[in-house]
């Protein structure tokens, strides 16, 4: 009889000497060491606990028992093991309740849990088992497995009673055990345990609710959690999430609000601010919105925000627990340079040019940063090099720097040069597969997008010429974006290739779309710049065909009656006139690249004075 | 072909059949850094043309890179990357001005110079401040990439970003060559843009190349781009700089890639490099160039010409216009200008063609075998080309290649036809030199173990001559035998019981390296064979050459006063362990010892089991009396347990045995009467007593226990 308690007091020696030593290195630091920490002490427990198991279960020795267990499962779940964790806590529960004479013989895990948790009620083991129970609560919250934790609600919450209102032996505190050599140690405290585990299971059913369209009851789970201690940053996900609800039960203003308590919370919280800002983008509210941008942006660049939240000393970081995909869709952010760009385009469509240029220009200047290493992130991809470049441009053009402009364009007109087509027949998309669609080569590199991007360079040097008043090489400039998308036939199914026309178009935003669009404005840049140097028949010719490729082109529906009223053609003139207000309200540059707008930089034509001028010709 | 390649051996390192394929590297100047897979990196100087240093590392070395100030190198070993200054380490190194001019500075490399903790890494490369490694995990490669820090008391290195390629079964013949050595995955930078500094494992394309092959993205981001050639075939990029970028195939050899370069360079744009090159193990060659098929309209695409060459390959190298590769037999050229003259004729090909153009499927033999690596390819001083390269018998060889090798071509079909069966001649002769020279060496190191084991035999019969040699007169000297000598000494008010053994070769032969004197010390009252370990000691003492008339000496302690169960057996062996077959032993005894008192010095000397003398002396002649009886009982004792199949001789030794014993024991009461006659002083004269004394004392003298 002296020899078992004997080995019981060298096995409770050995377990809290395991615990010290992973406390103790964990303490330490490094991330590196730290992993390697969880798989040394993980493998000791191991080792242990066969050591336990090898002998039949006696009653002295269940409490030792299922202690080690719980470090070791604890220790496994750290670093995902799931699967062994939940085999040894059911093998090692068998193994107890032999002792108390049942037998639940069952596959289904719950049923298995409530038979455990039935024989061992009001016995000396409640505590011990009550352990392991919330180490099967992490496993099932860390699997995702919600439905799962749902219907064990009434247990876990006795759980959370017994354990935190205190039981038992439970009622003394850790400390005061540690002190106790007899007693066995656990690597982490059960009531901390279970504290980490309400919050993240109000949280993940929060997001499961949430991505199921059922905000309300979400929202009243949150409420709860919302009370609970906890951490900062899951206290801070609480409140986001709650603002999520109410975002998506349409009450913008409460959503804002919570969204700011998220980040009074936790300043680091990017999730509520790009919320946020969502919300301001919706309400209209375009200071705000650009405000909030702004600061998310600047929040990204912090090497805080990179860092994963809570990589603490903590065994189970809430990461580990919450890891369900609806949560890490609703937490999503843009990457860094994507909001930059957000921010400058948002910059310059509302009327803050200059602004969004610096933007632009900060953000042509963090890609080519020796610091950019394609680190990839979620969320929507950046627009491709070229279209950022153009895009960039067109925003320089508006500011009037056009010189700036010029050097933006050249630099992806002498990347694309070498590499663009004599002749390029575009096939119908509606027609083809996906996979075929565009001539590819080795990189995937797409020869249509290509001549596209060169065209959009011309077609912003010719206006940046006109801005200039440089009439002569906005000509040649106009003109060389004409020559690049003559180039490109458009095959119909059955036909033969041939020039596209403005009737073609069914869609907006295709390339086919797009080359019209291009060859409408390039058209109409030059017949304007032949006007300024009086040569009207060019002129005339010119805004006639840009109409005809692109009929909404306002540029060239007004600068057409122009030169027909120089010409003497009065009539025809008005009625031009009047066809172009007629759709210029309702042509929309919704969706656009920049570089697809028509410039405002060009010489214009007062609409009044127009009007005036029709007026005029109806007294007459 | 007018004249064969010059090739000079540099220096000589360890032979090169490491765990990693051997790697040359150009460094600061002119040197070059030699790592032959082994755990050592060597700095060569060509100028001085010799090792100035050897960098030691705890494990062997699978790669090696440079920063481009080329005062950093950062190598990969075992359990991660090491980073270090060669300039400042040679210039701490602790140089005699005696051997600075003779020996290398040896360098151990510590842990302290770790600066990535990474296992399994492969392949590693420096771009700008971006250290990039590429490691092998259990399902997928990953590519790491690392900051490394600006100031260099930092020592942190960020990880940036990783990753991951998963990991496809090679090709069916990829695993079969070169079995036991890895082969590197090859790693390398492809630049578009010329202000880049330009180094080992840095290239520099033709931007519309470069455009087609990595994409405008990447060339208007200005980003260089990693490209990565992996042993299961696939040909890999990765643009650097750009956000969101992901690894992509850029083509499969479908076998182990070994070298990846660029070439063909016109003048009329120099620094950038038309074609990429990239090579398998089995002689597949892929050429990538831009193609302009103006005439189709479709503008610029990317070609891919694909051509075989016979392989296997084991390293490569390209200058402008030549790729050179070695097939471990032979070192053959291969014209890539006029490759590229046949892709540009060929414009309305198929852009992947399988058709091979005649430069590519014949290359020009240099007749140099066993070239294991072999460093870019340099012009010297005459205008020549040289490369330095590494053989497989771990030698850096320069080769010069002939004047002149420009102008033999495919001129004509058939001096070409005659070429080349000259050339295969040649090629021919170089495989049989090397398969001689490989006979040659094994010839040797088998004449070297036949010597060795003769030796060994001549020793062991030497020793065995005894216990057969019956016809030999027993007390003919050993040629190799063991004296041992035990001393009381006195140290730190301790007594201890030292033993000293001496062994003595005056045979004829060299106990060469290999053989350990074996001393085992135990307590007579346990059995050597049976159970003895728990009070046994056993110490071993291996020694080198042991050459004719030289002895042996080795002292250990025996006991400490009062530790230790009197009698101890004490057992000496030779031993030898080449192999269990070979192994052979002598085992002598020792008699034991048993001293009455401690003042007594005690001192045995035998030769073998048969034939022991035991010399008893001390100054108190009782005490050599009583020593002298229990000799005599040890014996007995012994006799009992000795073996069965000497039957024979042990009833003869037993009765000689018993007589002595009888002998001894009327003595020993001669003694106490003598010497009590002598204190009581009883009228007996001290004449009579010295006479009695001196009478037990020439019994004892005459009668040696001598036992056959």
């Amino acid at each position: 009889m002296h020899q078992p308690n004997c080995l019981l007091t060298t096995w409770v020696q050995e377990n809290n000497e395991l615990v010290n030593k992973w406390r103790e290195r964990q303490q330490e630091g490094g991330g590196l060491s730290r992993d390697q920490n969880r798989t040394t002490c993980s493998s000791e427990f191991h080792k242990l606990l066969r050591k336990i198991q090898g002998v039949p279960p006696l009653a002295d020795h269940t409490r030792l028992e299922l202690s080690v267990v719980y470090n070791t499962c604890l220790l496994s779940t750290a670093q995902s093991q799931f699967r062994e964790a939940e085999l040894l806590l059911t093998h090692t529960l068998q193994r107890a309740l032999q002792m108390t004479g049942d037998d639940p013989v069952t596959s289904d895990l719950p049923a298995f849990w409530r038979t455990v948790l039935k024989s061992v009620r009001n016995k000396a083991l409640n505590s011990c088992v009550l352990r392991l129970l919330c180490v099967q609560w992490v496993i099932w919250l860390a699997t995702c497995q919600i439905k799962t934790i749902h219907d064990f609600k009434e247990e876990l919450s006795s759980l959370v009673q017994t354990l935190c209102t205190g039981d038992g032996d439970e009622k003394r505190s850790e400390g005061e055990k540690e002190k106790c050599t007899d007693v066995p140690r656990l690597v982490t405290d059960p009531r901390r345990l279970v504290e980490l585990l309400q919050i993240c299971t109000f949280i993940a059913q929060g997001a499961e609710s949430l991505s199921e369209g059922q905000s309300s009851e979400a929202l009243s789970g949150l409420q709860k959690a919302s009370s609970l201690s906890a951490p900062r940053t899951l206290v801070a996900r609480v409140h986001f999430l709650s603002g999520s609800c109410l975002a998506h039960m349409s009450c913008p203003q409460m959503a804002l609000q919570c969204y700011m308590k998220a980040l009074e919370t936790d300043s680091c919280c990017v999730c509520a601010l790009y919320q946020s800002m969502l919300i301001y983008r919706q309400l209209g509210n375009r200071q705000a919105e650009i405000q909030a941008m702004r600061l998310l942006h600047s929040t990204l660049m912090l090497p805080s925000a990179t860092v994963p939240a809570l990589a603490s000393t903590q065994l189970l970081s809430p990461s580990l627990l919450l890891c369900s995909q609806s949560l890490s869709s609703l937490l999503s952010v843009p990457s860094a340079l994507s909001v930059l760009h957000n921010l400058a385009l948002t910059c310059v469509l509302h009327e803050r040019v200059s602004e969004g240029v610096e933007y632009y220009l900060d953000l042509l200047a963090a890609l080519h940063s020796e610091d950019q290493h394609g680190v990839s992130a979620e969320g929507p991809p950046l627009p491709r090099l070229p279209e950022l470049y153009l895009e960039g441009g067109a925003a320089l053009l508006m500011a009037r720097r056009s010189t700036d402009c010029m050097a933006l364009c050249n630099e992806v007109i002498n990347t694309t040069m070498d590499l663009l087509p004599e002749r390029l027949v575009m096939e119908d998309p509606e027609e083809t597969s996906k996979a075929e669609t565009r001539g590819v080569s080795a990189a995937g590199e797409d020869k249509m997008a290509m001549l596209l991007w060169s065209g959009a360079a011309y077609l912003l040097q010719g206006h940046c010429h006109t801005h200039l008043k440089d009439w002569k090489q906005a000509v040649t400039h106009y003109t060389r974006c004409i020559n690049l998308l003559v180039k490109v036939r458009f095959k119909k199914k059955g036909l033969q290739p041939q020039i596209p026309s403005a009737d073609m178009v069914d869609k907006q935003g295709t390339d086919l779309c797009i080359l019209q669009r291009l060859k409408g404005l390039s058209l109409a840049g030059r017949g304007i710049s032949f006007t300024q140097t009086d040569r009207l028949r060019e002129a005339l010719r010119d805004l006639l065909l840009s109409l005809q490729a692109f009929p909404e082109c306002v540029g060239a529906g007004l600068w057409c009656g122009e030169v027909l009223w120089r010409l003497g053609r009065r009539q025809e003139a008005a009625a031009c006139w009047e066809k172009t207000w007629s759709f210029a309200t309702q042509s929309s540059v919704e969706g656009l690249p920049l570089y697809l707008w028509e410039p405002q930089t060009g010489p214009l034509l007062d609409s009044t004075e127009l009007r005036c001028r029709i007026q005029t010709l109806g007294s007459t | 072909m007018d004249g064969r390649c010059a090739v000079d051996t540099w220096t000589q390192f360890g032979c090169t059949h490491a765990s990693f394929s051997p790697r040359i590297t150009f460094g600061l100047g002119t040197d070059v850094f030699i790592c032959t897979g082994s755990d050592e990196v060597y700095v060569f100087n060509t100028q001085e043309r010799k090792v100035t240093a050897v960098l030691q590392f705890p494990a062997p070395v699978s790669d090696l890179s440079e920063s481009h100030d080329k005062q950093l190198l950062y190598v990969s070993c075992g359990s991660g990357v090491y980073c270090v200054s060669p300039p400042f380490l040679l210039s701490r190194a602790p140089t005699s001005p005696g051997d600075a001019s003779s020996r290398p500075a040896e360098l151990k490399i510590s842990s302290e110079s770790l600066v990535v903790g990474e296992e399994g890494v492969s392949s590693l490369l420096l771009v700008g401040s971006v250290l990039l490694i590429l490691s092998q995990r259990e399902t997928s490669w990953m590519l790491s990439l690392y900051k490394t820090p600006t100031q260099a008391q930092s020592s942190s290195y960020e990880l940036l970003s990783s990753f991951s390629l998963p990991l496809v079964s090679a090709g069916t013949q990829g695993d079969t060559e070169g079995a036991g050595m890895r082969r590197r995955p090859v790693l390398s930078c492809v630049h578009s843009d010329p202000s880049s500094t330009l180094s080992d494992s840095h290239l520099h394309l033709k931007p519309v190349l470069f455009k087609l092959l990595f994409g405008i993205d990447a060339a208007l981001a200005k980003s260089p781009v990693i490209l990565f050639g992996l042993p299961d075939g696939r040909l890999c990029f990765l643009p650097l700089r750009l956000p969101g970028s992901r690894l992509r195939v850029l083509h499969s050899l479908e076998q182990p890639v070994v070298f990846v370069g660029a070439s063909v360079v016109k003048e009329t744009d120099p620094g950038h490099a038309q074609c990429l090159v990239a090579m398998g193990e089995q002689g597949r060659v892929v050429l990538m160039k831009a193609i302009n098929r103006g005439s189709e309209g479709a503008g610029c695409t990317a070609g891919f010409i694909e051509a075989c060459v016979p392989g296997p390959v084991v390293c490569g190298s390209v200058d402008q216009h030549h790729l050179y590769y070695s097939t471990g037999s032979d070192l053959l050229l291969l014209d890539l200008s006029e490759g590229i003259i046949w892709g540009e004729g060929q414009e309305r090909e198929e852009e992947t063609s399988s058709k091979t153009p005649a430069a590519l499927q014949s290359p020009t033999s240099l007749n140099v075998c066993g070239v294991m690596a072999l460093a870019a390819p340099e012009r010297n001083t005459a205008g020549g080309v040289q490369l330095l390269g590494l053989s497989v018998r771990g030698q850096l060889q320069r080769i010069v290649l002939p004047e002149g090798r420009q102008d033999v071509g495919v001129s004509s079909q058939t001096s070409s036809h005659g070429g080349r069966s000259v050339r295969d001649l040649l090629s021919a002769i170089g495989g049989v030199c090397e398969r001689v020279s490989t006979l040659k060496t094994t010839i040797k190191s088998k004449n070297q173990i036949l010597r060795h084991l003769n030796q060994l035999l001549n020793v062991s019969f030497l020793l065995t001559a005894r216990t057969n040699g019956e016809e030999h007169p027993p007390m003919q000297e050993k040629q190799i035998r063991c004296r041992a000598m035990t001393r009381w000494s006195r140290l730190l008010q301790k007594d201890s019981l030292n033993l000293t053994c001496v062994l003595d070769n005056s045979g004829p032969y060299v106990l060469e390296q290999g053989w350990t004197l074996s001393v085992t010390v135990f307590p007579v009252s346990s059995s050597p064979s049976a159970g003895g370990e728990s009070s046994s000691t056993n110490f071993s003492f291996p020694f080198h050459d042991l050459h004719p008339g030289e002895t042996l000496e080795v002292s250990l302690p025996l006991a400490a006063a009062g530790d230790t169960c009197f009698p101890l057996r004490v057992a000496c062996s030779l031993i030898f362990s080449l192999s269990s077959l070979l192994a052979e032993e002598e085992r002598t005894h020792l008699p034991d010892l048993q001293s009455g008192e401690r003042r007594e010095e005690s001192s045995g000397k035998e030769e073998s089991l048969s034939t022991i003398e035991v010399q008893v002396d001390s100054s108190s002649i009782a005490a050599v009396c009583g020593l002298h009886h229990a000799v005599l009982h040890r014996i007995q004792a012994l006799l009992q347990r000795a073996p069965e199949s000497a039957a024979s001789t042990k009833r003869v030794q037993s009765s000689g045995l018993r007589r002595a014993l009888q002998r001894a024991e009327r003595l020993l009461p001669q003694i106490q009467q003598s010497r009590i006659s002598g204190a009581f002083g009883d009228g007996t004269s001290t004449g009579h007593m010295t006479r009695s004394l001196l009478a037990i004392y020439q019994e004892l003298r005459e009668n040696p226990l001598l036992i056959i």
